[in-house]
């Protein structure tokens, strides 16, 4: 090896206290030689390692990265390790999506007993890294022209005199519900926004058409409407999948809540074109029949992910590097409203980690790092959850496609795990499970 | 702008009643004088100019489609002139930026060395500005040197030349005329442009407006027809009256349900000026900054005890109200809105402040 | 300052932890000219720094005839505060100030002062207690009601029972019952009770209360028994603030900007304001 003018890179290892740590100990004692690139940090378990560590390790000069713990069915928290793995398996395609280059990531099992493996991975990692040179790519924009935009979606074709009669169909079941007691509080759409009717004397007020773009689900989580008392709430079929999830977390109460559904023939948006579910399946009232050629949803329906062609498919065309550059230039434009977080219906923590600032976890700011690090953290915390709905794409005022980034998650779940968000709601969660045959042909 | 209806239906050359702001003409000029002109085309090439010399040149931009937004130009191509009523972004970027450095902490031991941020700020022309984006900026001088002069917030003004296009049509979330502008309004520009169909009336305004021009219009006859803009939705006094009396009345709660509490509006609102200031980096060196902030947060007013004064989404969007249409105007004398419409068009929910107000109005 | 948003550099002289989440910091400028010229009033308050960590607002809780150096009290609980505690003395934080209106000392000369506080509101309190003790012959008599809720929350307890030996000064400390100790000697009831146990005369009187919201609302009772106007009652309003200087729109209660127009209210201004803090 030549001496001069050597790049050295800097390796930031997260490693579990019980084994790797001790396997590396054991290097070290054995006088197993290993280059000094690498910076050890000390977590009890893999299965803490909450993956934004490892953007944060990029962001602070990190060339690669590594996460290493104690074998499947040894470790020391007794599954620490496999919540480490399902996470990672899904993270992995977000930092794909995304373009970090996948080549400096590294996760292995490495045991207490195993310093030799320790000074052979530690070796290997650095000289790997060595040929790449140093990271320079990260949330560079490198001047990548964008692609070419996605076509616009069909326009609506409303069958009127069908919407016109599930919208008198919808008053009167609204009336019913009001008079009766049933529930406090309709939410529905109506001429300049979301409506809340909470006498039947104002049903008319709710509206059924091509402008009833919302997913009304979102306001299911809003203290302000949860003091109004029991609620029904207007969904379409996109709509109502989030309420699996939500029931399964404990958010509403099923049998208090009366979900209405409306068949819908598309609104106009890019995920009516390759709509499944334009009969809602969940509800407790459905309003309203399919067009004919639309049957009811099939039993293994993948909402939005087996679309023919797709701008994420476009996207993964491109080289690492190229999709970092994309997604440099969309969050360039992010000012952090969060109006993605607000329109969501799953995203209902009283206090965001966005928000919370022992530790700052996410910069406020709205710089390439504070935006990377807060959309990483919202599409990851959705993993599993998200039902495709689009409404954050839809909100967002600065047009940045975020929907790109929960689709790479759905097809992730849907490709590793045959999980699909909000179908059933006796399914264990994506993220809070684990198997002990999830598949880790990339784990070395 | 010679398809603009003309409102009152009187002929072109009768001056119609004029709403307030409005001034179809220049005050100095006087009937069968001339104005001056600039093809379409010389401008461009003008507009090439200042980019060529180094300055900052910002305006409507198409960025995807369907996404006009302010923002600084690579080439004077990238303007987009006409087919869109307002970007969905304010020009108050160019003179308060979402983020920015206040100064720079470096540790030595327990010894500290701070930096101060101020940066020098490139001359900047922000161009074909809509006249709602304009006014925000004289607006807005007033809190950044209330008695505290805001020294970063001014030298970029100093630094910035403002050349609005004069509104030829409008949408159903423009609400100027309501708060004492218009499609013609003047306030906060250097140079007004009027669309003249091959070229544009340019009205210099200011010093800083000849100086941009000087030599490069000419004399002409041509003259831009009024244009009245929407007509008002609701009077300011009524609002300001009716959120002064009804500070504890339960139609903020009733009337804000469909509100999720997003920065949506705040953030590309040209006169909502609100900012947190944070400290970023860690225990050897980090930066002190400034970035937007909006009183829609549900933690904006949180105090560190765990009471929060403004708790629930029907204060905090009263806060707005309060704020723009009775606190302002009794500390500065102006409202603290223009009648963009960004407020509007921007809500993932299609709310914002003019739903509000014409509830107040019809309250 | 070089402009408004830069802290001056202060030095840590002094640190005193009064209870078990409660420390004052003495601070002294770094820049020898600027603690020359520098003076504020009591009643105004400074936005403190710890670098790394953030701003935060606290009164400034010595008297203004103390040329050596500025305290603040602060109680820990959140992030700024809890890097405050670590602080030691010669290290360095930041200060930007004075801001707001302070107290009217000059306009209560004459009067006899009545002092009424809680807890961690004893801080503002002391400023205005060292001031008017400094400027003896300027004011009346001085009388101090200061609770806690336990004895162990009681701070700035030596300077209490220094200011009892002052001349014409009346002070009595209390603690919530069930707050008290075999060997408490003061009195046990809350703040208004044992004010209005007290009788403290109220001729001429103009009083400062600050406290919880619910201690403040059963005083002004009392005080108006004793004919006490709502215009001879002060209080110092908190609201969460950022920049200190009437921008970032944060801390206004209706028209009012706590940071510019306030903290220091009489009762009948803030009878006006709307319910906003």
């Amino acid at each position: 090896m030549s001496e001069a003018n050597q790049f050295e890179p800097k390796i930031v290892a997260y490693v579990c206290n019980w084994c790797t740590y001790l396997g590396a100990d054991l290097a070290g004692t054995t006088r197993l030689e290993y280059p000094a690139n690498v910076r050890i940090i000390r977590l009890p378990c893999t299965g803490r390692i909450d993956f934004n560590l490892l953007i944060k390790a990029f962001e602070i000069g990190a060339d690669a990265v590594l996460v290493s713990g104690c074998h499947p069915g040894d470790c020391h928290y007794t599954a620490g390790n496999y919540h480490a793995r399902r996470r990672w398996i899904l993270f992995r395609e977000l930092l794909d999506t995304l373009g970090f280059d996948l080549r400096r990531i590294y996760f292995t099992w490495i045991s207490a007993a195993e310093g030799r493996k320790w000074q052979e991975e530690i070796t290997r990692i650095t000289e790997e890294t060595r040929q790449l040179g140093p990271y320079r790519e990260l949330y560079q924009k490198n001047g990548f022209r964008r692609p070419a935009p996605p076509p616009p979606p069909k326009p609506p074709a409303p069958n009127k005199s069908a919407m016109a009669a599930q919208e008198q169909q919808l008053r009167e079941t609204c009336t019913r519900l009001l008079t009766e007691g049933t529930v406090q509080v309709v939410i529905g759409y109506g001429a300049s926004g979301p409506a809340f009717i909470r006498r039947a004397e104002d049903v008319g007020k709710l509206i059924w058409n091509t402008d009833c773009q919302a997913n009304l689900t979102t306001y299911l989580k809003r203290k302000e409407i949860k003091r109004l008392g029991k609620a029904a709430v207007v969904v379409k079929g996109c709509d109502e999948r989030g309420l699996v999830i939500l029931e399964k977390e404990s958010q509403i109460d099923r049998q208090t809540l009366r979900v209405i559904g409306m068949a819908c023939d598309g609104m106009g948006q890019p995920k009516c074109d390759t709509c499944e579910v334009h009969q809602p399946r969940f509800a407790d009232e459905i309003i309203g029949d399919v067009a004919p050629g639309f049957s009811p949803a099939p039993a293994d329906l993948k909402v939005g992910v087996t679309a023919a062609t797709h701008p994420l498919d476009a996207l993964m065309k491109m080289s690492p590097a190229e999709r970092m550059s994309f997604w440099a230039q969309e969050f360039e434009r992010c000012v952090k409203c969060y109006a993605c977080r607000q329109v969501c219906p799953l995203c209902y923590c009283e206090r965001c980690i966005g928000d919370k600032n022992r530790p700052v976890a996410i910069d406020t700011s709205a710089t390439p790092k504070g935006n990377f690090a807060w959309h990483i953290t919202r599409a990851f915390h959705l993993a599993g959850r998200c039902v495709g709905c689009g409404e954050c794409t839809r909100a967002c005022p600065e047009g940045i496609p975020l929907g790109l980034l929960n689709l790479a998650l759905a097809r992730a779940a849907e490709k590793h795990f045959g999980y699909q968000a909000g179908m059933d709601s006796k399914v264990e969660p994506l993220i809070g499970s684990y198997a002990l045959t999830d598949k880790e042909d990339f784990i070395r | 702008m010679s398809d603009v209806p003309n409102k009152t239906g009187l002929a072109p050359d009768v001056a119609p009643d004029v709403a307030p702001g409005f001034s179809p003409l220049s005050a100095d000029l006087k009937v069968g004088a001339t104005t001056q002109v600039i093809l379409k085309a010389a401008l461009r090439d003008l507009a090439k100019e200042w980019i060529a010399q180094g300055k900052v040149v910002a305006g409507p931009v198409k960025t995807k489609p369907g996404l006009i937004l302010y923002a600084p130009l690579a080439s004077a191509e990238e303007i987009v002139w006409e087919g869109f009523v307002h970007p969905a972004n304010s020009a108050k970027e160019f003179v308060f930026p979402r983020h920015e450095l206040l100064c720079r902490y470096q540790m030595e031991g327990n010894r500290v060395e701070l930096t101060n941020g101020g940066v020098e700020v490139a001359a900047q022309i922000l161009i074909a500005v809509r006249p709602c984006d304009a006014a925000a900026l004289p607006i807005l001088d007033h809190v950044f040197n209330w008695d505290y002069r805001d020294e970063s917030y001014n030298r970029r003004r100093e630094a910035t030349t403002v050349v609005t296009l004069a509104c030829a049509s409008h949408d159903e979330s423009c609400f100027c005329t309501s708060v004492g502008l218009g499609p013609q309004s003047e306030r906060g520009s250097d140079v007004m442009l009027f669309d003249l169909g091959d070229a544009y009336e340019v009205r210099c305004l200011t010093e800083k407006g000849r100086a941009l021009f000087a030599g490069r219009t000419q004399a002409s006859e041509r003259t831009a027809p009024p244009n009245l803009g929407p007509e008002p939705r609701f009077s300011p006094e009524h609002i300001k009256k009716f959120v002064d009396e009804h500070f504890s009345s339960p139609f903020w709660q009733d009337e804000t349900l469909a509100c999720l509490g997003c920065g949506a509006c705040a953030y590309n609102c040209p006169t909502c000026h609100c900012f947190d200031i944070v400290d970023e980096g860690n225990g050897q060196h980090g930066e002190r900054v400034r970035n937007w902030d909006s009183c829609q947060f549900a933690q904006f007013t949180l105090h560190a005890s765990g009471h929060n004064p403004r708790p629930d989404q029907g204060s905090r969007q009263r806060q707005r109200v309060l704020h723009k249409f009775s606190i302002y105007p009794e500390k500065f004398g102006e409202i603290l809105c223009t009648g963009c419409g960004n407020c509007t068009r921007n809500c993932p929910e299609g709310q914002g402040l003019l739903t509000l107000l014409t509830g107040i109005e019809h309250a | 300052m070089p402009d408004i948003y830069t802290p001056d550099l202060m030095e840590v002289v002094g640190v005193r932890r009064h209870t078990t989440d409660v420390k004052s910091v003495r601070i002294r400028f770094q820049d020898e000219e600027r603690a020359r010229q520098f003076d504020f009033r009591v009643g105004q308050f400074g936005i403190f720094s710890a670098f790394g960590y953030g701003e935060s607002t606290f009164n400034i809780c010595s008297s203004s005839n103390w040329k050596d150096s500025l305290e603040f009290c602060f109680r820990k609980v959140g992030r700024v505060t809890e890097a405050l505690w670590r602080v030691e003395e010669g290290d360095t934080l930041g200060f930007r100030g004075p801001y707001g209106n302070g107290y009217p000392m000059e306009k209560w000369e004459g009067k006899n002062l009545i002092f009424l506080g809680g807890g961690i509101a004893m801080p503002p309190i002391r400023c205005a207690v060292w001031y008017a003790l400094e400027n003896r012959d300027k004011y009346g008599d001085i009388t101090i009601v200061y609770g806690a809720r336990t004895v162990a929350d009681l701070v700035y307890v030596n300077e209490l029972e220094e200011w009892a030996k002052r001349d014409r000064v009346r002070v009595i400390q209390c603690v919530d019952p069930g707050g008290q100790t075999a060997e408490w000697k003061g009195e046990v009831g809350f703040v208004p009770t044992v004010f209005e146990r007290a009788k403290v005369a109220a001729e001429n009187s103009v009083v400062l209360v600050i406290g919880p919201p619910i201690m403040i609302k059963n005083t002004l009772p009392i005080l108006e028994k004793l004919g006490i106007g709502a215009d001879s009652v002060y209080t110092s309003l908190e609201n969460r603030m950022k920049c200190g200087v009437g921008k970032c729109g944060r801390c206004n209660a209706g028209p009012v900007y706590v940071c510019k127009e306030g903290p220091v209210f009489t009762m009948e201004q803030l009878q006006k304001l709307p319910q906003d803090y």
